[in-house]
């Protein structure tokens, strides 16, 4: 029972930040109708970014390192919209995936040129002590990254329900043009969309660098399938359902490491999207379509 | 710069002409396989086990390995068949990714160390006659019934099912020979590479094969294949630049998407005229039909209205 606990927290760590990444899936998809496969490098430039302010300025300590991280992820996310996705607008889905796919080509690469292609030590802003919460224990690193996590979770939830451009955004998602004739500024929306889910994509990496103590020009690939996966079974209808897949998946691969075998673990995602996907096909909690 | 250096080029490209075809083919019914990569690697592991273990000669194995590659490509059709959303084909990400899984996992192909002693088969000749063969079924397919059904059944499935046209037969039919095509090719890797390994099924490796035909152009067949030989042979060219070799070729990747969004060849529309060096290879017959028939509307709606006055 304690190591059912123990990895059922384990598990909502890591599911937490494969929900904020496969938040930014969702919204670039839902919004815009594209998927970013640039998104994971994004968040791979914020964790850089992050190591760069938390070298430099180590006694200014971990939230000055978050801010620093969501600049640069948000920096290079604008840049991607403006350059590459607000171009290809109205174009195929492919073309876009394609497009931005490039683009994270070169931003990895980019990065394994001037970081080398080995993992780079992250400063260690959080001591690595170990807090008990009942029958389970946790560092102070995963109580950071899960908390930094919930709180992007949480807003961005109120920004699509409470706010009046989270409404203008989940009304493009359902009808563009409609919105459009209702006033809403649709390219204004769409940038806005991927600066967000950039910047929460730097927080995110941020919080996973200090937790592990690394950062590494490759990191994206490992993030970026899980939380396309995790966009892919919940479907893009509710933001709610894509955050709550992405902490399932990381409450189940932490079960099936703890029970079963680490080499397993990465074969979970896929065989729940293939099981989820035959018997309802627009995702558990439906899809726009598109 | 000799011939023996140039040779695992000009098979990666004939190899990779081979298996972008065969996913050209499975594209045309408008579900894009993105386990174009794991259909190559059954065909290889099965070629792979057929004569390492069973001492089978190459030929006969590599013909089980396509019929291998058709058997699951038809498995893949059957299990994404309810599925509509472009979003959602996408399973068959999670299919290959799984099938990479489950060959990491599986002692009797090596698992994760990989499956070796292969011994070096596969020449530039037998390369070169996977190619052509791949290119002449597609060539072939291009213009066959199930070609035009498939093309039907991409750009309205309703309409073409409504025309008489089985959705499920024809998707089955163009995955079954797609597979077949990269099942084939990837038996015929094996025995170059000699190698095999769970990662070569993966996702990312499919990916490229999805880069080849849409860099190339999905409209034509030739696309393809000219998007499969650029992107297999632009990264040698570029190897004197080791370090910025990737980030030019993203940044190659980008340029092309962002100018030319159809990719690098397209189509043009029939009866229109093509002209090469000055001399008219086709004839131009868009003239005569726009002088005999009344403007289309759309010229009178929008702008130059003048002209259309007159």
């Amino acid at each position: 029972m304690d190591l059912f606990l123990q990895q059922l927290a384990n598990g909502l760590v890591i599911g937490s930040t494969y929900a904020v990444v496969a938040i930014g899936f969702a919204l670039a998809f839902t919004v815009l109708r594209v998927i970013n496969f640039a998104h994971p490098d994004i968040f791979m430039v914020g964790m850089f970014a992050g190591l760069l302010a938390g070298v430099q300025t180590p006694w200014l300590g971990f939230l000055v390192t978050l801010v620093a991280g969501a600049v640069g992820a948000g920096a290079v996310g604008f840049a991607l919209e403006r350059g590459v996705i607000a171009p290809l607008r109205g174009r195929d889905v492919l073309m876009t995936l394609i497009g931005t796919l490039g683009v994270g080509i070169i931003l990895q690469n980019g990065m394994a040129v001037i970081v080398g292609p080995d993992p780079v030590a992250y400063p260690a802003l959080i001591p690595r002590r170990f807090v008990d919460i009942g029958p389970v224990s946790l560092t102070m690193r995963q109580l950071a990254n899960f908390a930094v996590c919930l709180l992007l979770l949480t807003g961005v939830s109120f920004y699509v329900r409470g706010t009046t451009w989270g409404r203008a955004t989940r009304a493009i998602a359902e009808r563009p043009e409609v919105a459009a004739a209702f006033g809403v500024n649709v390219a204004r929306i769409c940038q806005f969309t991927i600066l967000l889910a950039s910047m929460m994509a730097g927080l995110a990496a941020v919080s996973v660098g200090v937790l592990y103590g690394s950062a590494h020009a490759f990191i994206g690939l490992l993030y970026g399938l899980k939380a396309f996966i995790c966009m892919l079974v919940a479907g893009n209808r509710y933001f709610e359902g894509v955050m709550v897949v992405g902490l399932a998946i990381g409450v189940i691969e932490a079960l099936v490491t703890g029970y079963l075998s680490s080499s397993l673990r990465d074969a979970a995602a896929f065989f729940i999207l293939i099981g989820v996907l035959y018997f309802r096909p627009n995702g558990l909690f439906g899809s726009y379509a598109s | 710069m000799n011939f023996t250096s140039l040779e695992p080029v000009v098979i990666f490209t004939l190899l990779n002409v081979a298996m972008v075809l065969g996913l050209y083919i499975t594209a045309m019914s408008g579900q894009l396989s993105m386990a174009t990569a794991a259909i190559a690697g059954v065909g290889g592991y099965l070629s792979a086990i057929l004569t390492v273990k069973f001492a089978w000669p190459m030929l006969p194995s590599t013909v089980l390995a396509a019929l291998a590659g058709a058997i699951v490509g038809t498995a893949l059709a059957l299990l994404t068949l309810r599925m509509r959303d472009f979003i959602l084909k996408l399973t068959t990400l999670a299919f290959g990714e799984a099938l990479s899984v489950l060959a990491f996992n599986w002692d009797y192909i090596g698992g994760a160390n990989s499956f070796t002693g292969l011994e070096l088969k596969t020449t530039v000749w037998t390369a070169l006659a996977t190619a052509l063969l791949a290119l002449y079924v597609a060539w072939r397919f291009d213009g066959s019934r199930l070609g035009f059904a498939s093309r039907a059944v991409r750009d309205d499935p309703i309409a073409a099912s409504a025309m008489g046209i089985s959705i499920a037969e024809v998707r089955s039919l163009t995955f079954a020979l797609g597979g077949a095509i990269v099942g084939f090719a990837g038996a015929v890797q094996a025995h170059y590479v000699l190698v095999i390994s769970p990662h070569d099924l993966g996702f990312f490796v499919s990916l490229n094969f999805i880069i080849f035909l849409l860099f190339g152009g999905i409209q034509t067949l030739w696309g393809p294949v000219l998007g499969a030989v650029l992107l297999t042979v632009l990264p040698e060219m570029l190897r004197f630049s080791n370090q910025y070799r990737l980030i030019l070729y993203g940044a190659i990747i980008v340029l092309v998407v962002m100018l030319r969004p159809d990719g690098l060849l397209t189509r043009r529309p029939t009866g229109h005229g093509l002209r090469l060096f000055g001399f008219e290879i086709a004839k131009d017959r868009s003239a005569n039909v726009s002088s005999s028939r009344p403007a289309p509307s759309s010229q009178l709606t929008f702008g130059r209205q003048g002209q259309a006055a007159e």
